[in-house]
């Protein structure tokens, strides 16, 4: 399949397919594996980080914090993305938690009805002498013409856009 | 902060790395010239003209953005035709650098919420 020539042409974008995407971050924190685990294990705190800004406003938040317990963050998108009022379903299933040293949830986000993604994400808390490390793995199996036809109305102007806000940040 | 990501495509496809990515559209006159590569594909010397830099700087940009997948250039001719390379930008790759930005202000958000619980 030739796709260097499919821009401007819709058509092959239709197709179903799925693209495998790996991605990790390191981050450090100046604090205890425990406390950073907490604000995992605490849906009070979890709320905070996880579903808060991104130019949208939370409409549901749960979280039943087992292995094999369930979450469910429900977004509408804001006004300044490229699907104002479209919801965004953030879907996961714990797989395995080993308190302040692991935990491991299957997700799949979703735009309206449509599911644009399903990952397995791991998330390590590694102690250090200065605090913890967080290391967050993300392997995701992305599905066919997840942006909708919008986005690519939009096209490679909105999309340069996002790329220097991207590269703007810190 | 480190973060390292690599995409695979469908099989057959070329591996595109997403910081090489990056990086070829952190320089605002590869923006533009990408920017009009994505209305319709151009020789060398028409791309160079509303640009006000050299012919030779124009192709060393150009050589960036084909190492990072985005371009595709072709001598046909006499001419160079430049276009846009889809298989290095397609809008998966587009989704999974957003994806990973989008965790990465989660953990921005979790750093602060940790240090407003250690100044209690």
């Amino acid at each position: 399949m030739d796709l260097t020539n499919n821009i401007g042409r819709n058509e092959t974008m239709e197709e179903r397919s799925v693209t495998h995407g790996t991605f990790v971050i390191e981050r450090s924190y100046p604090t205890t594996p425990e406390r950073v685990f907490a604000a995992f294990a605490d849906p009070g705190k979890k709320r905070r980080w996880f579903a808060g800004g991104e130019g949208s406003e939370m409409e549901e938040f749960e979280m039943d914090f087992r292995v094999g317990g369930s979450e469910r963050t429900m977004r509408r998108m804001g006004p300044q993305t490229p699907f104002p009022g479209v919801a965004l379903t953030n879907a996961s299933y714990y797989q395995d938690i080993v308190p302040n040293q692991r935990v491991v949830f299957a997700y799949t986000m979703s735009l309206g009805e449509r599911r644009i993604s399903a990952s397995l994400a791991t998330i390590e808390f590694v102690r250090t002498e200065k605090g913890t490390n967080l290391i967050f793995t993300d392997q995701g199996a992305y599905f066919e013409a997840g942006d909708g036809p919008k986005m690519r109305e939009g096209g490679w102007g909105k999309l340069l856009e996002g790329l220097a806000k991207e590269l703007a940040r810190p | 902060m480190r973060a390292r990501a690599e995409v695979r495509g469908p099989v057959g496809r070329q591996k595109v790395n997403i910081d090489r990515v990056f990086h070829a559209l952190g320089d605002p006159t590869r923006r533009a010239i990408v920017e009009r590569l994505s209305e319709r594909p151009l020789s060398v010397s028409l791309l160079a003209k509303p640009l006000a830099i050299t012919l030779a700087a124009v192709v060393q940009h150009l050589q960036i953005l084909e190492l990072s997948g985005l371009v595709h250039t072709e001598k046909i001719g006499r001419v160079r035709t430049c276009q846009i390379e889809a298989a290095g930008f397609s809008v998966a790759e587009k989704w999974i650098s957003e994806r990973r930005a989008i965790w990465e202000r989660r953990f921005d958000r979790l750093g602060d919420l940790l240090a407003e619980e250690d100044e209690k």
